[in-house]
């Protein structure tokens, strides 16, 4: 009994020190952003900066109402696309699932295909913005990450024939449900883990997602949060590399540029750090159920 | 089954369907909007069309509408024509003007540089030569500039893109903060050359034990490179480089040559005297905010006119320089930012006349240089401008890129005659004999990019004094192994043929 405490603390002690291990660059980038832009430049990042400052939110604060527009867009394209995503992907995959759907075989190779080979990013471009006008527009935020999940529809279609019985759907069916009512009220109410993992994933996706902004958008009202802090570093950077005339280079010497790297990074991920716990306990259950037997 | 089947199919039909409409719909369509009249002669400005220009940006923009709305009111009167405004943060600049070149959207004027691809735009065919509509629409922009540098970006014979007007030339020297100059009364006239620089390091190391004598500013601009750039014109990325006081248009390997030795000799002399940062190669401050913090005493760097004035404020104190070289023209300065009008755009005629508006409209430069005056910016008496007091930044925009800098406004801290001392100091500049040429990489690319991984191996050591010269050796073989001469016989293949064109 004894000797089986002792390995629990032992196992405690272990995985108290690997999550402080990860915690701990959090830490440092959070303590990084409240440091004086001097101090970091002389002494370097502490966790227990000589001064602390708020110049870096106090910079951002200057640019609110940017800021919140940006987030109102990313919230919105997620939000929606997270949606239609879910319903896009689960509408694909239970056909899929289904043995008794016909050239069901050609059409997972189909998906499939997506996985592996795309048209590169010339031809999309030029598809997303002369045949369908999307530049500059929410719908170029969201239509491409609704288009490129095969490898969703593929997890979703595991789960919905591995988990799903048959003859529940049969029973339903003979009870004299139509084909959609066994899907919304039988098929998804059953898929909540695999639903909720995938939902997460593409919240994640399209809360983090910058590069679709960086394409399509040229309109700085519809930049997204991560689009706008991308830019805004990459912006800081090259002023800081290049000695610019006019009063560029006086406007760039007022910005604390390191400081203002990590506050970008806190309000970067702050949101879906607060969301995450919620999903997680679904999370790890439709990942491995869609995995493992699939 | 199959029937029930159909029925589902068809829901996810609908959907599908509908949400393809909507996104057809959605569309901003912003690519038709301002198609005009390519073919008829814009210069009977019947039609008012509206111009687009892509610019590179990196400041604030909160307030563009308002600026372009100004501007566009100046132009709808003199050239029939509004202008709309794109600017493209430097982090999507790549991506985006390519993109924007591949597709088929209207885009009336664009910066161009040398940095950026401009010799693969215009061998792509997606820039239009201008020498006619120079000649018929812009016949005030020649006058603004030295005539070499106007010429200076041919590419067979023909204008593809015309340089702002800024510093073309470069001289180099050393930054050093001005209160421990006069401190320990640092004589900056007898300093005469970048040798006589280790007295003053010393100094400095003996009696302010907490501050570095020398840093550099960034990693591409090395304490070696400073000291040989009056003499090496690198051609692009310095892979084949030409001497420039030789003049023989003779591409060599510049890490060979006894200007490069001389230069990292010196710089590693510094270093092991511990009068260079120690992690001078690898760290990612910059020399302005390592001297704003104290930690510094001055950078080697290029400079031009104004200069001490201009990086007082980055630096956050005052600066004094000591200029070592005569005014540099290198071959890229001419090309190094220009405007051109690309393929793309539907009125070619209106976009000269625009660009001629750039020029020498002194009210458009000042809109789009500074902003609108009482809001952006106020006059002072003796005519510079400055910030109206307690007010937010609300446009930023890097004049240097685009039009006649000389007609703006200039700030407060910069002497009022800055436009004129800088003519002077282009005109009086030595010119690269290979000014205006660009090197087209693709027929080496894997050369290219191997010898850039030796490169970065081994340049920013070298440069900046951490390693040691001996290793020069093995850098130059790895070098010769990654097909560094391929590269050179190339490049010089294409700087013959560049000569052979210019000369008619």
């Amino acid at each position: 009994m004894k000797n089986n405490q002792m390995n629990q603390t032992a196992v405690h002690i272990l995985l108290i020190l690997l999550s402080a291990a990860c915690l701990f660059p959090f830490l440092l980038l959070f303590m990084a952003s409240f440091t004086d832009e001097q101090s970091i430049v002389k002494d370097g990042y502490t966790l227990f900066p000589s001064r602390l400052s708020f110049a870096a939110y106090d910079y951002l604060w200057n640019q609110a109402s940017t800021m919140t527009r940006a987030y109102g867009i990313t919230i919105f394209i997620t939000a929606v696309g997270t949606f239609v995503g879910l319903l896009i992907s689960s509408l694909l995959a239970y056909p899929l699932s289904r043995k008794d759907m016909p050239v069901r075989g050609f059409l997972a190779f189909v998906v499939f295909f997506t996985l592996l080979f795309n048209g590169g990013l010339v031809p999309t471009y030029l598809v997303y913005t002369e045949l369908f006008h999307m530049k500059n527009s929410l719908l170029a935020l969201i239509v491409p990450g609704l288009l490129t999940n095969g490898f969703f529809v593929l997890l979703i279609r595991s789960f919905f024939s591995t988990s799903i019985p048959v003859p529940i759907i049969e029973s339903a069916y003979i009870d004299g449900a139509s084909e959609f009512k066994i899907f919304y009220r039988i098929v998804l109410p059953l898929s909540l883990p695999i639903l909720a993992t995938i939902g997460l994933m593409l919240t994640i996706s399209y809360w983090n997602d910058w590069f679709n902004g960086l394409i399509y958008i040229t309109e700085p009202k519809l930049f997204s949060i991560q689009n706008l802090l991308n830019r805004m570093l990459s912006n800081i950077q090259f002023l800081q590399q290049n000695s610019l005339g006019g009063n560029a280079s006086a406007a760039a010497a007022t910005i604390p540029m390191n400081s203002v790297r990590m506050a970008m990074a806190v309000i970067g991920i702050v949101p879906i750090v607060c969301i995450y716990p919620f999903f997680q306990k679904y999370f790890v259950k439709g990942l491995t159920i869609g995995a493992v037997k699939g | 089954m199959n029937k029930h089947f159909g029925k589902f199919g068809w829901g996810t039909g609908a959907i599908l369907a509908l949400s393809l409409a909507l996104s057809a719909c959605g569309g901003s369509n912003g690519s038709n909007a301002s198609a005009g009249t390519a073919g008829a002669a814009g210069s009977s400005a019947s039609k008012p069309v509206e111009l687009t220009m892509a610019y590179m940006n990196f400041g604030t923009t909160t307030d563009l509408q308002a600026v372009q709305d100004e501007i566009s009111k100046i132009t709808k009167e003199k050239i029939n024509a509004t202008v709309k405004l794109m600017p493209i943060d430097v982090a999507a600049w790549q991506q985006q003007v390519n993109l924007l070149l591949a597709g088929n959207e209207n885009l009336d004027l664009l910066v161009t540089s040398s940095f950026y691809n401009y010799s693969s735009q215009v061998a792509k065919n997606q820039l239009i030569p201008l020498d006619d509509l120079l000649a018929q629409y812009g016949t005030g922009i020649k006058d603004t500039m030295n005539e070499k540098i106007y010429n200076g970006t041919k590419i067979d014979g023909k204008i593809y893109g015309v340089p702002s007007v800024r510093d073309t030339a470069a001289d180099y020297g050393m930054l050093m903060r001005k209160d421990l100059v006069d401190k320990y009364g640092i004589d900056l006239n007898s300093l005469q050359s970048f040798e006589d620089l280790g007295s003053v390091f010393q100094t400095i190391k003996d009696k302010e034990p907490g501050i570095i004598p020398l840093v550099q500013n960034t990693t591409s601009q090395t304490v070696a490179s400073i000291m040989y750039n009056k003499d090496i014109d690198l051609l692009g990325d310095g892979l084949g480089a030409m001497l420039i006081n030789k003049n023989d248009l003779k591409v060599v390997n510049m890490f060979d040559t006894r200007e490069y030795k001389d230069a990292i000799a010196q710089a590693r002399k510094w270093y092991e005297t511990g009068y260079i940062m120690q992690d001078a190669a690898t760290t990612q401050e910059s020399g302005n905010s390592l001297v704003k913090a104290g930690k510094a005493f001055g950078y080697l760097s290029n400079m031009k006119p104004g200069f001490e004035q201009q990086d007082s404020k980055a630096d956050g104190r005052e600066m004094v320089a000591a200029r070592f070289t005569q005014p540099v023209t290198q071959s890229t300065s001419a090309n190094g930012f220009m405007l051109s009008i690309p393929r793309n755009s539907r009125n070619p005629e209106r976009a000269m006349q625009l660009m001629n508006l750039l020029y020498t409209d002194k009210d458009i430069v000042n809109l789009l240089d500074n902003g609108i005056e009482g809001k952006h910016y106020v006059k002072n008496a003796d005519g510079t401008i400055k910030m109206p007091d307690g007010a937010a930044q609300g446009y930023l925009f890097n004049q240097w890129e685009v039009g006649n800098n000389a007609l703006a406004g200039v700030w407060e801290g910069t002497p009022a005659d800055i436009w004129e001392q800088m003519k002077k100091f282009n005109d009086s500049a030595i010119f690269s004999k290979a000014l205006g040429f660009t090197f087209d990489a693709s027929p080496v690319k894997t050369e290219v990019a191997a010898a850039t991984n030796v490169l970065n191996q081994y340049k920013v050591g070298l440069e900046s004094g951490t390693l040691d010269p001996a290793l020069l050796t093995e850098f130059n073989g790895k070098m010769k192994a990654a097909g560094l001469d391929r590269i050179i016989a190339e490049k010089q293949k294409q700087l013959d043929a560049w000569a052979a064109a210019n000369a008619q």
